[in-house]
């Protein structure tokens, strides 16, 4: 599998974040923290569901949008109520992509430990 | 293959929604720590450039004006009036206007008990002098020589001396041409208020300082200023 495109996709990303000198406004500061740490997560569900060979189309794209929406708007009714909200989603994603993470360090570790021990047995062969 | 696609594009949204993240948070480098009287004083030194600039505009306006006005004419006599004014600020011509005369003279006692009379010293008359320029612009004539602002006073042979022409012991007089008649009685009250005279009684000497007069009249200073550094280009370079 390559992974060339994914990774030219975040460098241009980057780049074009990084050329366009954007500013968000301090006050929505916590709106974009909350969305990117809902990406990341996505983004991590959806390699681990790559790895564990559950990954669905719709479930991936759906699910980046939707927690992006829900995270941010979450935070907003945490603003309007007085309450951080904001701190829940933090924990929430926070906590899903420290899950997410390990599940794909031990599928990799698995593959990994897998592929040493069939050229072992093909070197003692 | 599309799977790639799609992760593709996600990361190029992360990857942008991050660097954005970037730019707002590493957004305020300098912070700006002075307090109000220090950007006052920047915001006194601002305005003080201003006023000078637009000052100097006038000035210039009125130079281009009196250029314009007399073209049709004859543009040497703008020219020449220029130089005429030069002249003038120059202190290298007579002069006439409001002003102010006062006579340095041995203080009575003095005279009474007989003292010898000695000179106005250089120190005490230029003291005198800055005394006289609290009041902006004036033009001053110390014993018949013309004092201008590249004027020296110095002692030559324990002579005091203004421009190198000896100053004569006292009585003699000083006139003084100020801007307006207002100024004349603006600097006929500061020099009254003055320490000034203590100073002149330590030498014997007083001030009487006249009433301020319409019209006096000061010499021009007529000696030819020696140019050392700044040379007239040939003609047709």
């Amino acid at each position: 599998m390559t992974m060339w495109l994914p990774f030219l996709g975040l460098i241009l990303g980057v780049t074009l974040g990084l050329l366009s000198d954007i500013h968000i406004p301090q006050i929505y500061g916590n709106y974009l923290s909350i969305a990117v740490l809902a990406a990341l997560d996505t983004l991590f569900g959806g390699i681990r569901a790559h790895l564990q060979q559950v990954y669905d189309d719709k479930v991936f794209i759906s699910g980046f949008f939707f927690n992006i929406a829900l995270a941010a708007g979450l935070a907003f009714l945490g603003v309007h109520l007085g309450v951080d909200l904001y701190l829940a989603a933090i924990f929430a994603f926070g906590v899903r992509l420290f899950q997410n993470i390990a599940v794909i360090r031990r599928i990799l570790l698995a593959k990994w430990m897998e592929k040493r021990q069939g050229s072992n047995a093909e070197n003692a062969k | 293959m599309r799977n790639q696609y799609k992760f593709t594009v996600v990361l190029l949204i992360i990857g942008f929604m991050v660097a954005v993240q970037y730019n707002s948070v590493k957004k305020p480098e300098v912070r700006d720590t002075r307090d109000v009287w220090a950007i006052r004083q920047e915001l006194a030194a601002e305005k003080k450039i201003h006023s000078e600039l637009l000052s100097d505009l006038r000035e210039l306006d009125k130079t281009i004006e009196s250029y314009e006005s007399s073209k049709e004419e004859n543009a040497g006599k703008a020219l020449l009036k220029t130089v005429d004014k030069l002249y003038e600020q120059a202190g290298m011509t007579d002069m006439k206007g409001p002003g102010l005369i006062i006579k340095i003279r041995p203080s009575a006692e003095s005279v009474a008990f007989g003292l010898p009379i000695e000179g106005v010293s250089p120190d005490l008359l230029t003291r005198f002098i800055n005394e006289i320029n609290r009041i902006k612009g004036n033009s001053i004539e110390i014993d018949g020589k013309r004092f201008t602002s590249l004027s020296s006073i110095r002692d030559i042979n324990g002579k005091t001396t203004v421009d190198g022409l000896n100053v004569s012991v006292p009585p003699f007089s000083v006139k003084i041409i100020t801007q307006s008649f207002a100024n004349s009685e603006k600097l006929y009250s500061t020099l009254h208020a003055s320490e000034i005279h203590d100073e002149f009684y330590l030498d014997n000497l007083i001030l009487e300082i006249g009433e301020p007069e319409k019209e006096i009249n000061i010499r021009g200073w007529k000696e030819r200023y020696t140019n050392l550094y700044l040379k007239e280009l040939p003609k047709g370079e």
